[in-house]
């Protein structure tokens, strides 16, 4: 199992390659988004261009009108014999060629476009000019898309008058300037799209750790409810399971304690009509089975009790504690006291709560005892010199281990190590469960491992 | 001490009382069973109580604040029967001045090894009883605080004991620099010990000399007397 769930993954782990769909809430709607401005901004360029290139366009059509009227109209005023005078004159304009002739422009260019040709005979009818002196005919090249435009215009006395200029097709950009503007703006956009995709997805995540804070303790403190309604929704909705939760938890709890202390009159009772018994054999047995309903009776309060634990923290010395723990373990199992060993420092302080620590130590030790035979007990102090580092203790047997696939199951509440439910190792299932319980409410923890030569090993992990 | 000593059980259950008044009057020891505060107060009255057995879970009036009566108006010893585990209220009714106490539910023959001992103990030495107001045993830098069964080494850090021998202890604190006959010891681990019971009072005083980090081949704090016996040799200071 090496699933990891936390820290939970809002944001890739890797950045590069990168991923065409991320995984992440924040970096989904952050493309999504992104896309979607992308192509709003494209949209908006475009009709922007359009309607300019369209003013582009008029004024374009305008003044070229008026070029080429103001031309003909320098021609149409002076009297024929000095056309050429004139013309000669003209042609120094620059781009402009100017051509008298009898027939209309030859010219390697299509006609000009309808759209084009409307616009420019309507500016060119536009220019003041008495009736008799306008042009009869009007003959149109090329356009913006060739770069130049040929007019021919038929004089009111004959013959021809064709004019060339350029014609540039209108720019898609005013300027270089607009273009940096309009990549910053974009730029800017996505920038807050980001900053606020994560704003917004924070909520998700922070959701996520209270889910696993309660998994952890039912009694995790509740989510602030407020933010944006959805987000102040979702943490009343998860509060509000949260507590039908601790109810739940509490109810079964109680139910447990409730039944132990229920037992206890009846165990009791038994114990002093045992006494009565005449049969002495009877009643050793009595007594002993009656010492085992007590021990299952006694770790099920202990494990509903551990959830409100107000034993205070206080100084031991935790050697001391271990060897205590093996001398009791000896007197209580004669056969197996050759085979309890303490190996470690003489004395080691630490701040704990005494008897809930002695009861987990002492579950892990009687559980080497009952499957293994015996108990060798390591203190492994934390190094020196590290004001806040972590001690081990190994509670080793020669037992015959528990299966791997085993090895997690063993601190589930009820569960005993054997299928058959041997009766002869006694126990409820309760002894590993309450110890890591314990372990864990003092900031440490609990691991099984099968030892390499044979066995299983307990390691106890606390903080110093 | 009378020949039989008269003892007041208090218990809700009238099954429980009967039995242990069966059970104990069979082991020669006479006794008034009642059921709640109300006929306990009536029966302290009419009578003369050399122990009670008190069960802190009481219909009514709750068993702390009968405990803290009896101890207004005599010595009498108080054996406490607790819930199980529930450290609170043994804390509180051994600070009161109980003697002992027995989570319920508890070995019989282990309840009559601690009425004995606690009998003999008012019995042979009233004026060494345990000053119910003195919280610690100060000797040799170590600290006793009967009220919580526990024992504090120099360093202030909390030295682990079994039941047995924080009994042993005790009885030799309480009476520093006077010899403790191996009778009177054993006394003491009956009912707590399984095993031999004269091996486990060896075993005992090893460990508690290992604990107090009392060479066992020359003891100068818990030293064997010739001919069978132990004194611990300190000043002991109550506070």
């Amino acid at each position: 199992m090496n699933l990891r769930l936390w820290p939970p993954r809002l944001w890739p782990p890797r950045l590069w390659p990168p991923r065409l769909w991320p995984r992440s809430l924040a970096a989904r709607t952050a493309v999504v988004l992104l896309l979607a401005l992308a192509v709003v901004q494209a949209a908006a360029l475009t009709i922007h261009a359009l309607d300019r290139m369209e003013l582009l366009r008029l004024a374009q059509a305008r003044e070229t009108a008026a070029r080429v009227m103001s031309v003909y109209r320098n021609l149409v005023n002076v009297d024929a014999d000095q056309r050429a005078a004139a013309l000669a004159e003209m042609r120094r304009l620059p781009g402009v060629e100017v051509v008298l002739s009898e027939s209309p422009a030859i010219a390697d260019l299509p006609p000009t476009g309808p759209p084009e040709r409307q616009l420019l005979r309507v500016n060119m009818n536009l220019a003041p000019m008495p009736g008799m002196l306008r042009p009869h005919d009007i003959q149109m090249f090329g356009g913006p898309f060739w770069h130049r435009l040929i007019v021919s215009l038929r004089l009111p006395e004959g013959g021809w008058l064709n004019v060339t200029l350029p014609m540039e097709p209108p720019s898609f950009w005013y300027s270089r300037d607009f273009l940096i503007a309009f990549l910053l703006m974009t730029a800017a956009a996505a920038l807050l799209t980001l900053w606020a995709v994560r704003r917004l997805t924070a909520p998700v995540s922070t959701l996520a750790r209270a889910a696993e804070a309660l998994g952890r303790d039912v009694n995790a403190p509740p989510l602030p409810e407020d933010g944006p309604l959805e987000v102040a929704t979702a943490a009343a909705a998860f509060n509000t399971m949260a507590a039908r939760i601790r109810r739940f938890v509490q109810d079964r709890t109680e139910l447990l304690t409730a039944i132990g202390h229920d037992l206890r009159t009846p165990i009791t009772r038994l114990k002093l009509r045992a006494e009565f018994m005449e049969d002495d054999e009877q009643r050793r047995k009595m007594l002993l089975d009656l010492d085992e309903l007590e021990a299952m009776v006694s770790a099920t309060l202990a494990f509903g009790r551990d959830a409100k634990s107000t034993e205070p923290v206080s100084p031991l010395d935790l050697a001391e504690l271990l060897r205590t723990i093996l001398d009791e373990a000896a007197d209580a199992w004669p056969d197996a006291a050759e085979k309890l060993r303490y190996d470690g420092p003489g004395h080691l302080t630490v701040h704990a709560r005494p008897l809930a620590l002695k009861r987990a130590l002492a579950n892990l030790v009687a559980n080497a005892v009952n499957y293994g035979g015996g108990a060798v007990v390591r203190l492994i102090p934390p190094a020196p010199g590290i004001s806040h580092g972590t001690l081990a203790i190994a509670v080793e047997d020669d037992g015959p281990g528990i299966p791997p696939q085993e090895l997690d199951r063993a601190f589930e509440p009820f569960h005993r190590g054997e299928p058959s439910r041997n009766r002869e190792t006694g126990g409820v299932g309760l002894g590993l469960p309450i110890a890591r319980n314990i372990f864990r409410a003092h900031g440490g923890d609990v691991t099984l491992a099968n030892r390499p030569t044979g066995g299983l090993r307990a390691t106890v992990t606390l903080p110093v | 001490m009378d020949a039989t000593p008269h003892i007041l059980v208090v218990d809700d259950d009238r099954e429980i009382r009967d039995l242990l008044a069966r059970f104990l009057e069979r082991h020669r020891i006479r006794v008034t069973a009642v059921r709640d505060g109300r006929e306990a107060r009536r029966a302290w009255t009419n009578g003369h109580y050399h122990l009670v057995v008190l069960d802190l879970m009481l219909p009514g009036e709750p068993g702390l604040d009968l405990a803290r009566w009896m101890r207004a108006q005599s010595d009498v010893p108080i054996v406490m029967l607790t819930a199980m585990g529930e450290e609170t209220d043994r804390i509180i009714g051994l600070e009161l001045g109980a003697d002992d106490y027995m989570p319920k539910p508890f070995n019989p023959r282990e309840l009559l090894a601690r009425i004995r001992a606690v009998l003999r103990r008012a019995g042979d030495a009233t004026d060494h009883r345990t000053d119910s107001a003195a919280r610690a045993l100060l000797f040799n830098g170590w600290t006793l605080e009967p009220a919580r069964r526990r024992l504090l080494n120099p360093e202030g850090a909390e030295v682990a004991l079994t039941g047995g021998e924080y009994d042993l202890l005790l009885a030799l604190v309480e009476r520093a620099n006077r010899v403790l006959t191996r009778d009177m010891l054993l006394d003491l681990l009956r009912g707590r010990q399984a095993g031999p019971f004269d091996r486990a009072i060896d075993v005992a005083i090893s460990r508690l000399r290992r604990k107090l980090e009392d060479d066992g081949r020359n003891a100068q704090l818990i030293k064997t007397v010739r001919g069978g016996g132990y004194v611990l040799a300190a000043t002991v200071e109550r506070r």
